[in-house]
């Protein structure tokens, strides 16, 4: 008998530290995958968008600072991207066409970052951005040319960059929205267009009625 | 005691390093050697543990089924996708996949195997074969990355090899049904 209630005592205690495991590593059975992880971390520590040098398909030289007192939607590509990046972008323009026009430029800049600054020169950027109907002004196409620059940008906004053995790289994407102050406010999964177009509106139109 | 001995040489040739960042290098090589080459050191480990504290594991694991229950929580516990990054990412994580994997599934595997009855340990085969089997559509069907320091061709070469073996452990499971176990 005692060896019995010895046996249900250990399995107890295995199923509660299992459970406990569980439970801890996944945040609460919500984060399986270390990219889930990321993006609820990202949310909940809000960083600052690092003071980077941008150039653009149009090769102007600004700061990120050059948009501060607008939203700015950012994504993360590589033009020789084939497989994620089309699809990120498309979906990207889909989101843009969905914003309430008079947001647009305004209170609203759209801005694709490419983390592959050897390869996209102002020209590719410029022939990409075309493919995209972006006007390379309300949605810029630019690239960081300062490798450390872009290596902190990267990191802060935790995109994890991996080159393979064909030049090409693997990479994890998302839309970003970082507020007029220049701080991380939402990372939203890059295949809900309509769920993303609905949260920058909103986020805009509650802006909008604060001004009046 | 020759067999701690074995494994304790393992154990720490595993941990040098330049073999730890080998054997993470590359997916299928992380979660169907490295682990596995865990659990077998605490396999090797488990006679001279039983030696020292034999009241304890007749006392705390007297039919082997608490045993077995940790060992496939651990071993599912690794399967989770986040781990792997969470490993290559933390050393903290990583020094629980070390003590984890060959001390709370390697030695209860094999202290527990021994007492379980024929029908539980069936029960086990079938279980990891499903697990594994629902590992391979995960890392195979998944139209993302799942870990974020692995490429994507990788991902469906582990989704390829965990269809292997979940398949090898099933054809084992079936053969046990029909040919007599005479351990």
């Amino acid at each position: 008998m005692k060896r019995i209630s010895n046996n249900l005592l250990s399995i107890i205690i295995i199923l509660v530290f299992g459970f406990l495991i569980f439970f801890v590593s996944t945040d609460g059975f919500q984060a399986f995958t270390a990219e889930t992880a990321r993006t609820k971390e990202l949310i909940e520590e809000k960083p600052q968008f690092p003071n980077v040098t941008l150039e653009d398909s149009k090769e102007r030289e600004y700061s990120f600072s050059e948009f501060s007192g607008k939203y700015v939607f950012v994504t993360f590509i590589y033009t020789a991207c084939t497989d994620v990046c089309p699809e990120l972008e498309l979906n990207m323009a889909q989101v843009y066409e969905r914003i309430p026009e008079q947001y647009i430029g305004e209170d609203i800049v759209f801005l694709s970052i490419s983390f592959d600054p050897e390869r996209d020169t102002p020209e590719t950027l410029e022939k990409y951005r075309s493919y995209f109907n972006s006007d390379g002004e309300t949605w810029r196409m630019a690239r960081i040319p300062d490798e450390s620059e872009l290596k902190n940008l990267l990191d802060e906004f935790g995109v994890v960059v991996i080159p393979d053995d064909s030049g090409n790289f693997t990479h994890n994407s998302a839309f970003y929205l970082v507020d007029p102050q220049g701080t991380l406010v939402e990372v939203m999964d890059y295949k809900k267009i309509e769920e993303a177009a609905n949260k920058v509106t909103a986020i805009l139109e509650k802006k909008a009625g604060e001004k009046e | 005691m020759k067999q701690a001995i074995y494994g304790f040489v393992i154990y720490i040739f595993m941990m040098l390093p330049p073999v730890i960042v080998i054997s993470e290098s590359n997916m299928v090589i992380h979660m169907h050697m490295q682990m596995p080459l865990l659990i077998v050191i605490g396999m090797l480990f488990t006679p001279l543990l039983k030696q020292k504290f034999p009241r304890f594991f007749e006392k705390w694991n007297a039919n082997g089924i608490p045993g077995i229950i940790l060992f496939l929580i651990i071993l599912s516990y690794w399967m989770i996708p986040r781990m792997m990054d969470e490993a290559i990412a933390s050393p903290f994580v990583e020094a629980w996949k070390f003590i984890s994997l060959p001390f709370l599934a390697g030695v209860p595997l094999r202290e527990s195997w021994r007492k379980l009855t024929p029908f539980v340990k069936k029960i086990v085969y079938v279980f990891i074969a499903v697990l594994f089997g629902l590992m391979a559509w995960l890392y195979i069907a998944a139209p993302v990355q799942l870990c974020n320091n692995y490429l994507i061709s990788q991902q469906k070469a582990l989704g390829w090899t965990f269809l292997f073996m979940g398949l090898c452990l099933f054809i084992y499971f079936i053969q046990t049904l029909f040919i007599e176990d005479y351990e």
